[in-house]
Order: C-alpha cells, then structure tokens, then sequence
C-alpha cells in the first residue's frame, strides 16, 4: 500500500529547479503588527460614533419606513395595492425576493467556499460579506411572506397539519423554497456567529480593561465564554470546516431552488434546464457586485486600505468578471436553443425580450451584467477604486433587471395574445422595495457600530509574522 | 555537472523506457483502430461501428479539453499547487493533433455519405413512423441555418484549430520558461488563458451540440454543453490521478509528488462527481417534470420500447445514476481513498469506465430498429466501443509518450514551483 510521502532523496531535476521571482501580493499591507489589526478593527467599534454613521442611520430609517408603511398598507387593504393584474401576477414580489436571496449569497459563498478553496484573501471581507448576506435573507423574506395576502396565515407555509387540513403543495418549488431559504438563513447566522466568536471575547475582554463594564458583560455573555484556549481553538477550527462543508451544498441548492420556482413550469422563458447553473452564477455575481458596493466605502472611511488592499479588490474584480461571463454564456445559450428548439412561443418569448415592449429593461440587463464586468479585464479600472464601486452599482441594477425580465416578459406575453398585458409596478411595490434598502443599510450600519467589520484572529493568521516558515519561500 | 555525468544512465533508461511504452501504446492503437476499420468494412451493422467510433473520439476529444481546461484554469488563478502536474497536462494536451487526424474519416463520411452518421445532413433521410424525410420535416427546416454539412465542417475545424493553437502555445511558453526563467511566459498564459478560456467554453459547447445532441436533432437542452464540460473536466482530472501513480511507481514523481497533492486533486475529483450530478439531476428532473414530449422523447428513447416495455438503456441509466455519482461521491468522502494508491487508482478507474458509459448512454440509443426503438446497449456495438477507445485512446497515449521526453519533467522555472513542491494543507 503505497502512500505517497516526500522521498529522502531528493531526484536531480530538483537540483534544476530554480524558479522565476514573482512574489504573491500581501494579504495586509506595510507589514501591520498583530496589535495594531486588533487596535484597527476594535477602535471602529469603541471610538465615538461619527457623525456621518448618524446622518446615515437617519436617512436609512427613513427610507425603512417606506417598507413599513408599504407593507402596513397592503396588510390594511389587500394585496391587490400592488401593480398585478392578470396575465402578470407575480411581479415585483418574486423579482425583488430573487434579487435579495441573490445577494446574500456572496457571503456564504466567502465563507464557505473560498474557505475549502483555501483562499486567504477571503478573511477581509468575509465577516462583511456574512452580515450582508444575513440582513438580505431578511430583506428577501418580506416579500413571499407579505405576498400571501393574509399575513397571519403565512405559517401555513409549514407543515403543520391543522383543524382545517390545510396541506402544503410539497410538489411546489415554493414550498421547497420555504425550507431552502430558511435552512439558508438558519446556518448562515450560525456560521457568521461561530465566526464571531474570538473576536467578542477580544472584545469582552479590551471594554473590561477600559472600565466598561456593561458593554464587556454584553460581549462577554455573547463571547460564550471563550477564553483562546488550545481546546477552543481545536473546536472552533472543526466546527469552522464542518459548517463550511455544510455550508456549500447550500449556497448552491437555495438558488438552484429558487430557479426551479420558474423552470418546472412550462411558461416560455421560464423552463430551459440551464436555469439552476445559471442562476448559481448569477447570485455569485450579484452578491460580489453588492460585497464591493459596501466594501470599498467602509474601506475609504475607515482607512481599511492595509487590510482591504488593492489584491483583494482585484480577487473581487475578477470573479465578477468570472460569474458575470458565465451569465452571459447562459443568456447565449437560452438565446440559441430558443432558437435551435424550434417551438415558436420560446421563440417568441426570447424575441420580445429582446425587442418587444420591454426591451429597455432586457438591454439595460446585458450591458450592466454582460458589458460592465468585461471593464474588469483592464487594470488600470481595476486600480480605480471609484470606477470599480460605480460599475459595482451596475452589477447590481442589472441583476434587479435580470430577475425583471426573465419574470415579466414572460408573463406579460404568454400563450394567449388576448390576454397580453403591460405590468406597471404600483407606488405601493415600488415605496416598499425602495424601503428594503434602508431596512437594510440599517441593519449593516448597527453591524459596523457594534460588531468586528473583519475577523481579527483570521487575518492574523495570513500575515508574514504568523507565517511557521517566517514568510521565506520553502512552506 | 557530474551530478548530471551520474544521472545520465539513468536517464537514458527512463528515456528508453518511455519510448518503449510510447510503441506499445502505438501498437495497441493500430490494433483497436485496424479492427474497428475491418468492422466498419466488412461488418454487418457499418452503421454501429461508426457511431462507436464517435463514442471514442468523443470521450477522448472530451479528456483533452478537460486537460487544456486544468492548464487553463491553473494559469487565470495563479495556481500553485497544481504546477508539478501542469506539464503532464501540456504533454497530453499534444493528442488534438492527432485526435484531429481521427476525426477526419468521420469528416470525410460526412461529406461523402451525408445523412450516415448525423440524419439532418441529408434531407432525403427518412423520418421514423413514416412522417416524410428530413428536407419536409419544419423542425429541421428551422434550424437549416445552423445544422448543414458546411457549418458542421467549418465549426468542426474551428473547434480543433482552437484546441491545438491553444495547447501548443500553452506548452511552448511553458517550456520557454525552463530555458530563461522570465515571468513574461508566465504572463503570456495567463493572457493565453484569459482568451482561452471563453473560447474553450464555447468550442466544447458547440461541439457538443454538433457531434452528440444533433443525432436526435429534434432535441434541446440549454444544459448540454454544461454537462459535456463536467465530464471533460472529470475525466481529465481521473486521467491525470493514473498519470501521477504512474510517473510515481516509476520513479520520476517521488521527492516532488506528496500525498496533499494526491489530495487536492482527489478533492477535485469529488467536486465535480458532485458538479456532474447537479447538473446531470437538474436537466432530468426539470425535463421529467415538465412532461414535454418535444423533450420527455430524448428520455424515453433511452427508457422504453414503442411496445411501453422498458429497454437495456433504463438500466444503463441507473448504472449511470448510481455508478456516475452515489459511488465515486461515497468513496471519494474518506480522506485515505483520496491519497493511498491502491484506493484512489480504482476509483478514478471505476470515474472513467462510467464517463465512457455516459457518452455510449448520448450517442448510442441514437442507432435506431425498425420501430424507432433504440438498439440495445448489449450488442456487438460494444466490441466495436471497445476497439474505438482502445484505438484511439493508444493514439492519444503514444502523443503523450512522445511528447514526454522533450522537455523537464516539471516547469523547473515555474515562479509558483516552490509552492507546489512544499505543497501543504
């Protein structure tokens, strides 16, 4: 039973070997010490709050107050406050819940993937990237939960057998969307608070040197007692890989689920069996796109520049140029065999995306997900942190028009030409999805008040100092 | 230079060996191609000899675009680990030459006797159940524009032009690097890759349609391409496990191969068991659910008989089911079936035997009775598979063997070489 090992005897060709210098960019920048990464990271949260984190949290709870009042509204009145009308009856609810599961997929995607991939420069962003992903579950939820009209019959989306028989369709893709999302949701907070842990302890600790007793008893009732031992590390380190490795399988079923909400049906548009790949892909892509909308000007505010360098915004870069390709190479490839099928209502459907009615939004969508990442090919944009957030918020305009049209094309233009129709999004759905970003930049703003932006001990851990070989060559 | 004096015997012999193995793998590749072409003379069923001939070329054509794709990759992600192994892949990646060159009489039948092989070229092919011919038939008419000899021809020649300029750049930069050591190859593939990449996507998609879908024309599927490229990618990487145990029992691997890098590339293979499976699931399960017969007849054919009683196919998909996924994905979990050679050379054995099975499940069921029903999988078709593969599989190893000896064993001057030596969890 042969086991590969490395040989006592080195083979002459390693005498040979004497490889060209092209040393790998650092993970954190000038050489930071250990102290000043904790001082860094921890002084976000014990300095005083700055006056624009107030003005920003003002105008988010503001702009939150438009989904509340758009959902008491519609709770008050009935769900037909919203712009659907027959054949469109699903319309903004499903596009803005997909664009929102969407995003919150990079997080975990960061954490758990990257993670197995050994990625090092993930343990930047990654802490960011799991709050975001966290708070825009929270953001997609409202809306299926809200569109079934009687609020307070939405726990009938559970199995629970009742008086009245009530049973769920396990046949629907919804209702497996029901269990995808919530499983998601689920292991996406156990994931970012296993994470979470040794820094609240850091924390803990530092409020209790500074005489601040109540904010260390907090951090410490939440820090589960960690005390950096051997034995929590050894713990921690096994419960870190097993929830990625559970994590994973996740990332890939939620939106491989939400794209069987349209696939299994028979809706022109709608099935084509690249659908759960592509829609993978394009989460990916989205969820990068909103990662470098809130990364760079945390970065810029903070002075994160030494641990958010211009490697790892090049690393994100490149992946949404990567997954922004790949949707492209799906939307190619549903162009083709719509036509290559040869069933005139697929057909139909593809052309009308393209030049029908709604063909602002079908062009808005290829050139902010198909033409915008292709920018990331050059350098010199990638060097440009300003141009690199702006086609940022393209990315992210364009998978909201992605979700639009693959929804409302379709729809509005079905197999019957007598009932075609034109969706107008109410004031109602459009105050209530506008609303979502402020419930949103909410949540990440007290995020960044009171929480560890970035995981101190991980990024520790991929500084030369940590390295067991002091940063030369042989590993 | 006397260490060199020392190893020069040494050396020799190994060289010796190669090429020694390079004849034999020649010789087994005359012999599978010599009794596939005596079937395809004076066989009964020319028909089946031929379309297990496109079994071969496909599943091999398959494994070296998934070996031009690991080069690819390596190279648009700065990969470390992976650069000890990266020659093997240039070396291998030499067989679309020749690949090409056995393409070729399946090129030259086209033209010759279009309609043969892929129905659509003829227009005057007969369609099953006595519906007219294929000119009369508006689903072909359709997609007139796409499926004709011209642009199967011209795709055809495009696909193995991009193959074989891409992976003799590839090598020829790589090589370069061992003589000067200058970064700039290093930059020039991944420059290579950058434009490879998409262009390899496309060319394998399309290949894919052209030489496999396009046998049952009146059938789509967005995910074709996809599930070609999983199992390009598998097979690719369950080739280069055998290639690895290989250099290792001989001796050319130990003191540069350890048992992480067994692991990294066994951990690939389980991804993409798992990536194949998604993908492979998700095409079934969402044309099952939809109950379409313009695609539920793709299926059907590989299921039941015109009679309703369930054919050999049926079972060769199950073999494939549990074969291409529950048993590679079951085994590939424990850590030592990734890293101990007598564990980890059956598996990627077992990986290549079914990716083989999955292409004969694609095309064969394409070889059609009187009633339309698919022939079965248990016929004298698969001697004629097995001299195919054999055939232009020991063409494919004897490029390999050739190309082998011409350069360093690893890229001596890779500037991530270091890296993959000391490679490490």
């Amino acid at each position: 039973m042969a086991h590969v090992e490395h040989a006592a005897s080195a083979p002459a060709i390693l005498q040979e070997v004497k490889p060209a210098v092209l040393p790998r960019a650092v993970l954190v920048g000038h050489g930071r010490s250990f102290s000043w990464i904790t001082d860094k990271i921890c002084g976000i949260i014990e300095g005083k709050t700055p006056a624009w984190w107030w003005w920003c949290f003002i105008v988010a709870c503001f702009v939150a107050s438009f989904t509340v009042a758009g959902l008491v509204y519609l709770v008050a009145t009935g769900v037909g406050v919203w712009g659907h009308a027959n054949p469109v009856n699903w319309a903004w609810d499903i596009v803005n819940f997909v664009f929102w599961i969407g995003i919150g997929h990079a997080g975990t995607l960061i954490s758990a993937i990257l993670c197995l991939l050994r990625q090092k420069w993930r343990t930047s962003i990654n802490r960011a990237a799991e709050a975001m992903t966290i708070f825009a579950v929270v953001c997609a939820a409202i809306f299926p939960v809200f569109h079934v009209g009687r609020i307070w019959y939405a726990w009938y989306l559970f199995p629970i057998p009742n008086s009245n028989i009530i049973w769920q369709n396990f046949r629907s893709p919804l209702e497996w969307d029901v269990f995808a999302v919530s499983t998601y949701g689920t292991v996406s907070v156990l994931f970012w608070y296993v994470g979470l842990l040794p820094d609240l302890a850091v924390l803990r600790d530092r409020f209790y040197a500074a005489g601040n007793k109540f904010r260390s008893f907090l951090y410490g009732l939440f820090a589960l007692g960690w005390r950096g031992s051997n034995r929590h590390w050894s713990n921690y380190e096994m419960a870190y890989i097993i929830l990625a490795g559970i994590s994973t399988p996740l990332v890939l079923s939620v939106h491989t689920i939400v794209s069987f909400d349209f696939a299994v049906s028979l809706l022109p548009g709608w099935h084509t069996t690249i659908f759960p790949p592509y829609f993978v892909a394009g989460a990916i892509f989205s969820g990068f796109g909103m990662v470098l909308t809130l990364m760079l000007p945390l970065r810029a505010v903070y002075g994160l520049e030494d641990l958010i360098t211009q490697y790892h915004i090049d690393c994100m870069c490149k992946i949404t140029l990567a997954t922004g390709t790949i949707v492209g190479y799906a939307y190619s490839m549903e162009f083709f065999i719509a036509w290559y099928g040869a069933n005139p209502y697929e057909g139909f459907a593809f052309i009308n995306r393209a030049f029908g009615h709604y063909a602002w939004a079908y062009w808005i969508m290829i050139t902010c997900n198909v033409i915008t990442p292709q920018f990331f090919w050059f350098k010199s944009v990638r060097n440009n942190t300003a141009l690199v957030w702006v086609l940022s918020i393209f990315v992210n305009v364009g998978m909201w028009f992605e979700r639009f049209v693959i929804i409302v094309t379709s729809l509005a233009r079905d197999f019957l030409p007598s009932s075609w129709g034109y969706y107008s999004p109410s004031i109602v759905e459009i105050f209530t999805f506008f609303g979502t970003f402020g419930v949103f930049s909410v949540l990440f703003l007290l995020f960044i008040r009171f929480l560890p932006v970035m995981p101190m001990a991980e990024l520790k851990a991929v500084t030369p100092q940590a390295d067991v070989h002091g940063g030369h060559d042989h590993h | 230079m006397s260490a060199q004096a020392a190893n020069a015997p040494a050396a020799l012999a190994t060289e010796s060996a190669t090429a020694s193995t390079a004849t034999k793998a020649l010789l087994v590749g005359a012999a599978g191609l010599g009794l596939t072409a005596v079937g395809a003379l004076l066989g009964p069923d020319k028909h089946g000899v031929v379309m297990s001939y496109l079994v071969g070329i496909t599943y091999w054509t398959a494994i070296a675009i998934g070996m031009l794709l690991l080069i690819l990759i390596h190279h648009i992600v700065d990969a470390s680990w992976s650069a000890v192994i990266r020659r093997q892949w240039e070396h291998a990646t030499q067989a679309f030459t020749w690949l090409f060159v056995l393409f070729l009489p399946l090129l030259i039948l086209a033209w010759v006797k279009p309609g043969f092989i892929w129905p659509w070229m003829n227009e005057a092919t007969p369609l099953h159940g006595g519906h007219g011919t294929v000119g009369t038939d508006v689903l072909y008419q359709k997609k007139s524009g796409f499926l004709n000899l011209g642009m199967f021809t011209g795709m055809t020649l495009g696909f193995f032009a991009i193959w074989i300029g891409l992976s003799h750049l590839l090598k020829k930069a790589s090589v370069a690097q061992d003589s000067d050591g200058d970064t700039k190859w290093t930059f020039t593939n991944r420059k290579l890759a950058a434009i490879g990449l998409p262009l390899t996507a496309l060319s394998l998609t399309f290949a894919a349609i052209y030489w496999v879908k396009s046998l049952e024309y009146h059938w789509f599927s967005t995910m074709y391409g996809v599930w070609f490229f999983a199992n390009c990618v598998r097979g690719a990487l369950s080739i280069s496990v055998l290639i690895m145990l290989w250099l290792w029992t001989r001796g050319d691997y130990k003191g540069i191969l350890n048992t992480n890098h067994l692991h990294s590339i066994g951990q690939l293979v389980f991804a993409f068991t798992v990536f194949w499976a998604y993908v492979t699931f998700s095409q079934y399960f969402l044309i099952w659910n939809a109950n379409v017969p313009e695609e539920t007849f793709w299926y059907n054919l590989r299921e039941v008989n015109h009679d309703g009683h369930t054919n050999q196919w049926w079972y060769v998909g199950l073999v494939i089911l549990f074969g291409h996924f529950f048993v590679p994905f079951l085994y590939l979990l424990s850590y030592r079936h990734k890293v101990i050679h007598s564990k980890v050379k059956p598996i990627v054995l077992w990986i290549l035997a079914i990716i083989l099975v999955d292409v004969c499940y694609n095309i064969l069921p394409a070889l059609k009775d009187g009633h339309g029903d698919s022939l079965p999988f248990f016929s004298l078709n698969l001697l004629w598979v097995a001299t195919s593969v054999a055939g232009i599989g020991g063409v494919c190893a004897w490029a390999y063997l050739r190309s082998f000896p011409t350069t360093k064993l690893i890229p001596i001057r890779d500037p991530r070489i270091v890296e993959s030596l000391t490679h490490h969890e």
